[in-house]
């Protein structure tokens, strides 16, 4: 019993670090723009895309498909930011957000049209056999999958607290009009934080697709929502909350499927989530800040 | 006037050849077959019609049934229900044939078959698998096993290839194919004296099986029983190896998708499924069927029901043989009590008018090809 909890958690942890990769980029785009960007998981799908092609097609290394498939999601990112988003940047808040949804929906099916919605299956990169700890199993994809989102969340917390671009991007967050007044390039510093943003959307790519190796136009949707939810849940805009909020939907979905069922496990992740939200509307790590006038 | 007098003796020719022509039907026995010729469906329509007139084309060679011809008048339906019904009472009223074989697509066989239960007409359809259409009809029988039959097929499979007295269960809540395949199987295995120790359920469109493979893991089962299509086959596969639960997988005709799925394909070795017919089974029947609809259409069959097809007109024309008549009730009754090998197995009917036969069981080697196992008798 107590293994079977052990494993449980082991396997809410892989999939929560995904969850939580794929929200550390929801979160820096809301933390600087304010832009829920809907298209961030079909973003994923893009990168997973471009790195099965690579590899299949071209028979490139992994290490390579990986860099490429970053790149792909970075240029995405920042051409979907300058066509789509920026016009509208004065606009309501509400018509980014639609615009976001559009996005999404241009990518999904333009895949569809050119790569079909028939799945493709992803190569396997790691042979490598599951670490055994006395009888438990932990899949080499976890752990990597798990070191990965860790490590990647404290660069990026180190970039943005003690870096120029770092401290340029929470000006831009504050106060536009002041920090342009401040000589800060505010199309400059958006630029990198959706290029930031959508290069973790490509190494959430890769992993997420060595994870469940199937790559299809819709993959993106349900990652892209969960992060979402993870990046709400754990405090919109904090980088260690999206972290936290990954970690948290992970082992709940897994525990619930385990223990509870399997039908449950959607409903018990968002129950939480509405909670939280009642009893700390911020987030579990937002600090309640009062709307700025 | 020449013309006129040599139309009138063309006229008189043709209405003497005319009153010849019931002289000459006394000799041979005329079956209706309906089925979707043309049209988006005309594919199955085709590969139906191919395997029942390849079949009575070998009886008339060997002499027919007691030395009558038989011969089959096809009527195009176009799938559709009321196209079928036309063709129906064209076929039984105009032309008198003794039997009906099809028609292909469920919703027109379903109108056919309401008309030929007033009949009483002996019907087979080689195709249609929604479960009401033989339902309360005694004279509609069917050729083609329902998807959920496979279950006491690879229930049966995991006890005598592999001795498995544990097994366990991953299905799809809410899915009619999958639900379907693991209440059949469980049931199998409670006859069989398996013991089920682990029944797990997913949802629609899962990617993470890990939760519910790990608690299977837990429960040791030696084959666990996946009734699902090749899309979540191949990411159950994928997951098992990850977690370490090596065991061997069973599933139904859904699997026969996953080659396209899956990216390494050695996990395929421990996988297998059943399937309604397969063109690389070994047994003699079977390779003749094939050499013969070879040589007859030039191709291999594309479609398992060119199989049930065959074996429709087979079941049928043997019906009417041992009845030694084509009275209705009687060849309906030697249809009901018929044991006969056909290619896509051995075949009897249950209470439902279903057939109760063999499963072709299929595996994969290292590159995913496929490799018969065995034909599995129910």
């Amino acid at each position: 019993m107590l293994l079977l909890l052990v494993n449980q958690i082991i396997n809410g942890l892989g999939t929560g670090a995904i969850y939580a990769l794929i929200a550390l980029g929801y979160t820096m785009v809301y933390g600087i723009v304010r832009l829920i960007n809907f298209a961030h998981g079909d973003i994923l799908m893009v990168g997973s895309y471009t790195s099965v092609l690579l590899m299949v097609n071209l028979g490139v290394p992994f290490p390579v498909a990986l860099v490429a498939s970053m790149l792909v999601c970075v240029v995405f990112g920042v051409v979907i930011e300058r066509v789509a988003y920026k016009p509208l940047r004065g606009a309501p808040r509400i018509c980014s957000l639609i615009t976001a949804i559009g996005v999404s929906y241009l990518l999904q099916n333009s895949a569809q049209l050119i790569y079909s919605a028939n799945p493709r299956p992803v190569p396997t990169v790691f042979q490598v056999a599951p670490l055994a700890i006395g009888k438990l199993n932990i899949s080499f994809v976890t752990l990597i999958t798990v070191a990965v989102a860790i490590t990647l969340m404290i660069l990026l917390t180190l970039f943005v607290q003690k870096s120029r671009m770092g401290k340029a991007m929470r000006a831009v967050s504050e106060d536009q009009g002041a920090a342009q007044l401040m000589g800060i390039n505010v199309n400059v510093t958006i630029s990198v934080t959706f290029a930031i943003g959508c290069a973790l959307a490509g190494v959430g790519a890769f992993l997420y697709s060595m994870a469940y190796p199937l790559v299809f136009p819709t993959m993106g949707s349900m990652p892209g929502l969960k992060a979402f939810i993870a990046a709400v849940l754990g405090g919109i805009g904090v980088m260690p909350g999206a972290m936290l909020g990954g970690f948290i939907m992970g082992v709940a979905e897994s525990l619930t499927k385990g223990f509870i069922s399997t039908q449950l496990s959607d409903a018990v992740v968002y129950g939480i989530l509405i909670v939280v939200l009642l009893v700390k509307p911020s987030g579990l790590l937002g600090s309640a800040v009062g709307e700025k006038v | 006037m020449k013309t006129n007098k040599f139309i009138a003796a063309m006229l008189v020719l043709v209405m003497a050849v005319g009153l010849l022509i019931p002289a000459l039907a006394e000799d041979t026995i005329k079956i209706g077959g309906i089925g979707c010729l043309t049209g988006a469906y005309a594919m199955y329509g085709e590969g139906v019609r191919n395997g029942i007139d390849l079949y009575i084309q070998e009886l008339n060679a060997a002499g027919g049934i007691d030395g009558k011809q038989v011969e089959v008048i096809w009527e195009d339906d176009e799938g559709d229900p009321a196209k079928a019904t036309n063709a129906f009472n064209k076929l039984v009223q105009n032309d008198g044939v003794v039997a009906i074989l099809g028609s292909v697509l469920t919703a027109a066989t379903d109108s056919v078959a309401e008309f030929a239960a007033e009949e009483g007409i002996p019907m087979i359809t080689a195709s249609a698998t929604a479960y009401h259409i033989t339902t309360d009809r005694p004279n509609v029988f069917r050729t083609c096993f329902l998807d959920p039959f496979q279950g006491v097929s690879m229930a049966n499979f995991a006890k005598e290839e592999f001795g498995a007295t544990k097994l366990a269960v991953l299905y799809e809540n809410g899915n009619e194919y999958s639900t379907g395949l693991k209440d059949t199987f469980v049931a199998q295995a409670e006859k069989n004296g398996q013991t089920i120790v682990g029944l797990e359920a997913t949802v629609k469109d899962e990617m993470d099986f890990k939760a519910q493979l790990t608690k299977i893991k837990d429960a040791a089962p030696e084959v666990v029983f996946l009734p699902y299509y090749g899309r979540e086959a191949a990411l159950i596969l994928t997951q098992a190896k990850e977690l370490g639960l090596d065991v061997k997988f069973i599933g139904g005709d859904g699997i026969s998708d996953i080659v396209g799925a899956i990216g390494d394909k050695s996990l395929l070795t421990n996988m297998y499924y059943s399937d309604h017919f397969t063109n690389s089974a070994d047994s003699e029947m079977v390779k003749a069927f094939l050499s013969g609809y070879q040589a007859k259409y030039g191709e291999m069959p594309k479609i398992s029901f060119s199989a049930t097809g065959y074996d429709a007109a087979l079941v049928l024309t043997n019906a009417i043989k041992s009845a030694g008549t084509t009275d209705y009730a009687a060849v309906v009754d030697a249809i009901k009590s018929s044991q006969v090998e056909g290619v896509s197995g051995v075949i009897t009917f249950d209470d439902h008018n279903d057939p109760i036969k063999s499963a072709f069981i299929l595996t994969f080697d290292e590159t995913g090809s496929q490799v018969f196992v065995k034909q599995q008798n129910p």
